[in-house]
């Protein structure tokens, strides 16, 4: 068992560094989508497989809008990330019950909230300006395990409060 | 705190070092310095009843109750 764990942090550790950077290339990316779609419309359009000579202004400015709702959703995700980054190391320097992991699940609950709330705002637009002729799929709307991960976060953090709040007690009895 | 806990006292009386409470009761010297100087949160009753033995002492003899500083921190 202490064998999984002592595997697990070092590779937990890694592979958070790893995602950071992929979240911010991949708000990089958006950026030059966004600006493509504004600097050239059809080009963008047309590379993104989407038939340019049909009314193509409500398509547009939806795809800017999800555009700008997935750049929102980096600084949330390095939040995420980062606090998860910075849990992970208590628990490799073996006390993990403090008030600051408490917080920091906090943050990360009320992060995977307003993501959740995003990503329901870019399926709806998805639906809206999806047309029979150019379908769009998008990984993105309603989810329950979403939700349910967002719920199981908030009772993590309250869960974190009082175990640092216990271990502060144990930490004071002789 | 309204504890006061009056280690020092006894181990004056009975003429005995902090360091030999400490290898007499099993306790490691750290946390009977924090007893000492009333920075403990909380007493083990194992604690308490080592300490006891070791001194031939009672519970009342080792902690007192301060009411005047229980009102002040009311107060606060």
């Amino acid at each position: 068992m202490s064998r999984h764990y002592s595997a697990a942090l070092p590779i937990a550790h890694v592979v958070l560094r790893i995602l950071i950077v992929l979240n911010w290339l991949g708000g990089a990316a958006i950026l030059v989508l966004l600006a493509a779609m504004i600097v050239a419309e059809e080009w963008t359009l047309t590379a993104l497989g989407i038939d340019s000579s049909d009314p193509i202004r409500p398509v547009l400015m939806g795809l800017r809008a999800i555009a700008v709702l997935g750049l929102v959703a980096v600084p949330l995700n390095d939040l995420v990330l980062r606090r998860l980054r910075a849990i992970v190391e208590t628990v490799h320097a073996g006390d993990p019950f403090v008030a600051a992991n408490a917080d920091r699940l906090q943050a990360i609950a009320w992060s995977l909230l307003a993501l959740q709330l995003l990503s329901m705002a870019i399926g709806a637009i998805g639906e809206a300006i999806s047309r029979p002729a150019d379908p769009l799929h998008l990984d993105a709307g309603f989810s329950i395990s979403g939700w349910l991960a967002v719920l199981l976060t908030f009772i993590l953090a309250r869960i974190f409060a009082e175990g640092a709040r216990m271990r502060d007690d144990l930490q004071g009895t002789v | 705190m309204a504890i006061a806990v009056k280690l020092d006292d006894l181990l004056h009386e009975r003429r005995m070092t902090l360091t030999e409470l400490a290898d007499r009761v099993g306790i490691t010297l750290a946390n009977l310095s924090i007893l000492k100087t009333g920075k403990a949160r909380a007493v083990r009753f194992s604690t308490l009843e080592a300490i006891c033995a070791a001194l031939s002492c009672q519970p009342g003899d080792l902690l007192e109750y301060l009411p005047d500083i229980a009102e002040e921190a009311q107060a606060a």
